[in-house]
């Protein structure tokens, strides 16, 4: 058997589900129930996203009842795609517990306690507690925002507890006094400098350390830094304790830092800090982090915010090489300063004297050094990357909702790190009466879009109108996102767009969903925005309750500042934060496509993400089990269509698809009932794309075709008869064979947006490879055009599109049904490279002449 | 501005935070308590324009708050809120004059509205 015969084989032999005998009509019925399991449970995602948006008073029997309601919903949703794959994902099941596990703790509030090392990545809130603000902080950038954070992990509170129980020094500090002079603390100084490291807290060290060394290398360095519980963040503790740089990785060294950082926190300044605040020094813990060393060519401080009070520049100061030069004010730094908008402009910069230097020392610490000559009169910033860390401080700045002062670092191969964020001290000034609709603005009413209000707020920036979904690489941060569909492609954009309005969509979709999580105005269904919202214009939206969107001509920088008050002032409320950040483990998606490698069960890490590829996972086993006509024709009653082109398509119709009386064994094209298989073999029948005369083939083409031993123009019946339709009135599952094309067409078209999909694969051809390669080219060209999701390999094809509406589902299987039909015998016109391009302009244009 | 006075009485700290967070920005002062012992105790030093409280509270509970608050200060308009809604107790409080009732979650706009209600009948 020849390679490709095998690979054709591999592809379209009856799977071994179908041998097992299980009638179409079972398995289409166990399909919908996962659909409806999956948007039962999509439906209660939705509703705590919308309860835990700020607008409502909701309380701890809510969570518990949403949370209980879900894990139902979840479960049932498992349950019913087990019955439809066979338990063919058993692997989902420890997953989904994993996630439900994370929920639950953080609905009751269980905290797991006692780690003594915790890698930033396993970080959680119900951790927080135990590895200090700055970790938590950090953390956050790097789990949820995906801002590159070097490797780092934390020795807890608890391992500090444990420290001190180890070494009798929790005792000591039970009995001191209320006067705490300076003999005092040195004495608990150096118990804590001679302090032995407990074996637990020894054991899981050596563990992390080992870690960072294998990822970063043996001779990689430390920053160890405190990193105090401060359960609300509410105090900095800003330069209070010490911190100790360029700590080599090994255990001995480390253990020294982390001693000598603890003892910073019986030092007379530290406790007098603490006094000042109302720190008890008794119950006072600390976590300490360590991090690696970055490599810094570059580093320094940004403020997202003038500290003075303006809210709408910030600052960048840079210096060469590491940044305490400029933490500590030791030297005097490069000035950026940067207008904040959705496209950040460099207002003003100065080159500073930058007389000396910190550079780390080859076999650990670092040392103050004058910056070499022709370096301290260059910027140590150029503009690009300042523009960058301006739109990176934004993003902080609005994940946090307060201004931030963010240290960062630039490595040698010019990558940008976060090291460390905390809020920022401002001037407070009086803010506007919030939450109310912004009525009084001097910017012009351009014009109101109707359509459901996913998320409310304003938000400012260039629009930039989606045409295709390759469009996205070239998406500039905070602009307001215009689509024809929602999408959730656009979660790569998530963190910085302003806004998004799509023409159609549903607030349940999965984008939906994320655009509640990120804050993000939002408004689909809205018609024709597309059209109305001009590309490249300046604009600030407004998204209201009453379901509108009211476009502004210009940036209107008190709108926003309206509007953005009333989210900003409830994450202040420590409890709102705390509940929802169950959220966390329920909304965001992971799993985005499904031609990718990494949609596995494996990875899914939220509830969102287990939907999302219980979802596609039985799309999928449908288009499996409906492949092999031959099998479902024995087990069938089969009706002929009949068309007026030979397709010679057998109908097997599993509800509603046909309209007959009984004992008919053909029926016409009026009698089909089934939406999707209408509207596919309408757009074959379009006239003009049918072409039936032969093709005449160059030599190599006969060539080819010999070998496969075949008649590659042949409508003969041998090659034909397994063409078979599964239908159901909004169902279709489609094969069909022509010669040596293979087309599977799998489709779902209900009233319901969220169940729609298209499948669609595509292979085979009897001419030579580069004639087929081209005819692959013209049609992924094609189906990139109607939006589809692609995936090549040779001269197969799967292209794939969800989640529209009814009627745009029925319109593009029109379109691909003229597709079929015209590329049946294409490959073996396809003479050049140019014809690609020639015939996808054509065939767009409604051009079906050779 | 305004300065209306509102109590919020909720067992549970985040109901009572977002509240008075959502309310100050309305130019309300606003005194939020976690049982309705203290509450009421507060109540007899001073009046308040409308009371929102918890029906479901150990202790005291959200009833008794009402009764009350009505006997002390038959114009204060109270709004109970609760997450285990059901008709009965929609009905007595209506018997005991309250002056709304919503059940948890409640969209702040509304319970905003209700109050502004409450206040311009007063």
């Amino acid at each position: 058997m020849s390679k490709l015969t095998g690979h054709l084989k591999s592809i379209f032999a009856p799977s071994k589900r179908e041998k097992e005998g299980l009638s179409f009509e079972l398995l289409f019925q166990r399909f919908r129930d996962v659909l409806d399991n999956n948007n039962r449970a999509i439906e209660i995602i939705t509703d705590m996203g919308e309860k835990f948006g700020g607008d409502y008073l909701f309380d701890i029997t809510y969570v518990k009842r949403a949370y209980s309601e879900l894990s139902v919903a979840l479960q049932n949703c498992l349950q019913s795609f087990d019955l439809l794959t066979r338990g063919g994902y058993p692997q989902l099941h420890g997953v989904l517990r994993r996630i439900d596990d994370q929920i639950k703790r953080t609905v009751y509030d269980t905290r797991e306690t006692g780690m003594m090392v915790v890698p930033y990545e396993d970080i959680t809130w119900d951790k927080y507690h135990e590895v200090g603000g700055k970790n938590a902080n950090l953390s956050e950038l790097k789990n949820h925002l995906g801002i590159e954070v070097p490797e780092a992990f934390v020795i807890t509170t608890s391992a500090f507890d444990e420290l001190l129980r180890f070494n009798g020094i929790d005792k000591k500090l039970q009995t001191l006094g209320e006067a705490l002079d300076e003999g005092v603390l040195g004495e608990l100084r150096e118990s804590i400098s001679n302090a032995k490291i407990p074996p637990p807290i020894g054991d899981a060290l050596g563990e992390a350390l080992e870690k960072i060394r294998s990822r970063c290398g043996d001779t990689c360095f430390l920053a160890v830094r405190s990193s105090a519980e401060e359960e609300d963040g509410d105090f900095s503790f800003a330069g209070q304790f010490r911190t100790e740089l360029n700590v080599p990785s090994e255990e001995r060294a480390v253990e020294d830092a982390y001693r000598r950082v603890l003892a910073s926190m019986f030092s007379g300044k530290s406790v007098a800090y603490m006094g000042k605040i109302g720190v008890d020094l008794k119950r006072m813990k600390m976590a300490v982090g360590c991090m690696v060393m970055i490599d810094a060519a570059s580093s320094g401080v940004v403020y997202s915010a003038d500290p003075g009070g303006e809210e709408d520049t910030l600052t960048i100061n840079a210096a060469w090489g590491l940044g305490e030069s400029v933490v500590e004010g030791l030297t005097d730094a490069d000035l950026f300063v940067i207008k904040k908008a959705a496209l950040p402009e460099i207002a003003n910069k100065r080159t500073g004297a930058k007389k000396s230097m910190i550079a780390r020392l080859g076999e650990g610490g670092t040392k103050r050094i004058d910056t070499p000559g022709d370096l301290s009169a260059e910027l140590s910033l150029t503009d690009e990357q300042a523009i960058g860390l301006a739109l990176t401080a934004i993003l902080i700045e609005r994940h946090f909702r307060k201004p931030q002062d963010i240290e960062w670092a630039i490595d040698r191969d010019e990558r940008v790190f976060i090291l460390q964020s905390r809020p920022l001290k401002i001037a407070e000034h009086e803010e506007a009466a919030a939450g109310k609709a912004p009525a009084a603005t001097s910017e012009r009413v351009l014009t109101k879009i109707g359509g459901t209000v996913v998320q409310k707020g304003a938000g400012a920036g260039r629009v930039f109108i989606l045409r295709q979904m390759d469009d996205l690489n070239s998406f500039p941060r905070g602009a307001i996102l215009v689509a024809r569909n929602d999408s959730s492609d656009f979660i790569r954009i998530m963190p910085y767009v302003s806004a998004i309005i799509t023409d159609t969509g549903t607030p349940t979709s999965h984008m939906a969903a994320l655009c509640r999580e990120f804050r993000v105005p939002t408004l689909v269904n809205a018609g024709k925005a597309t059209q109305v919202l001009r590309h490249g214009q300046d604009v600030t939206v407004y998204a209201d309750d009453d379901g509108t969107m009211t476009v502004y001509d210009g940036i209107a920088r008190e709108l926003l500042e309206q509007a953005g008050a009333d989210s900003r002032r409830m994450e202040n409320v420590y409890e709102f934060r705390k509940k929802r950040y169950i959220l966390r483990y329920i909304i965001p998606l992971n799993l985005v496509d499904p031609l990718l490698d990494n949609f596995t069960a494996e990875a899914c890490k939220t509830a969102h993400d287990v939907l999302r590829f219980i979802h596609e996972k039985s799309v999928a086993e449908l288009v499996e089990s409906a492949r092999d006509g031959g099998a479902i024709l024995k087990k069938h009653a089969a009706i002929k269509l009949r068309l007026p082109i030979p397709t010679g398509i057998m109908v097997i119709d599993i509800g509603g698809g046909l309209d007959l009386s009984p004992g008919r064994d053909s029926a016409d094209f009026e009698r089909i009932s089934s939406l999707p298989l209408k509207a596919i073999v309408g757009g074959m029948m379009h006239p003009g794309v049918w072409r039936s005369e032969a093709v005449s083939l160059r030599a190599n083409d006969f060539l080819t075709s010999m070998l496969r031993a075949t008649d590659i123009v042949s409508d003969s019946r041998s090659f034909i008869e397994n063409n078979v339709a599964v239908v159901s009135r909004e169902y279709m599952n489609l094969s069909l064979r022509f010669g040596y094309h293979f087309n599977l067409i799998d489709c779902y078209c209900s009233g319901n947006t969220r169940n729609n999909h298209i499948y669609f694969r595509f292979m085979g051809g009897a001419t030579d490879i580069s004639k087929r390669t081209r005819r692959v080219q013209f049609i992924e060209a094609v189906l990139k055009e109607y939006g589809f999701k692609i995936k090549t390999k040779g001269d197969l094809i799967i292209a794939r599109i969800a989640a529209l509406p009814q009627e745009e589902i029925q319109e593009l299987l029109d379109s691909l049904g003229r597709l079929i039909a015209y590329t049946r015998q294409l490959d073996a016109v396809m003479h050049d490279d140019a014809s690609v391009e020639r015939y996808t302009r054509n065939f767009l244009n409604g051009t079906y002449e050779a | 501005m305004s300065s209306y006075r509102i109590m919020v009485i909720d067992d549970e700290k985040i109901v009572g935070d977002m509240a008075k967070l959502s309310l100050e920005q309305e130019g309300y002062s606003v005194e939020t308590f976690l049982n309705a012992e203290p509450a009421l105790s507060r109540l007899k030093e001073e009046k308040f324009d409308v009371v929102v409280t918890d029906l479901k509270m150990k202790g005291i509970d959200g009833m008794e708050v009402l009764r009350t608050v009505k006997k002390l200060y038959p114009d204060t308009k109270v709004i109970m809120i609760t997450a285990f809604a059901n008709l009965d107790a929609a009905i007595a409080a209506l018997r005991a004059e309250v002056h709304d009732f919503f059940p948890k979650p409640v969209k702040i706009k509304e319970l905003k509205e209700s109050i502004n209600r409450a206040l311009s009948k007063a």
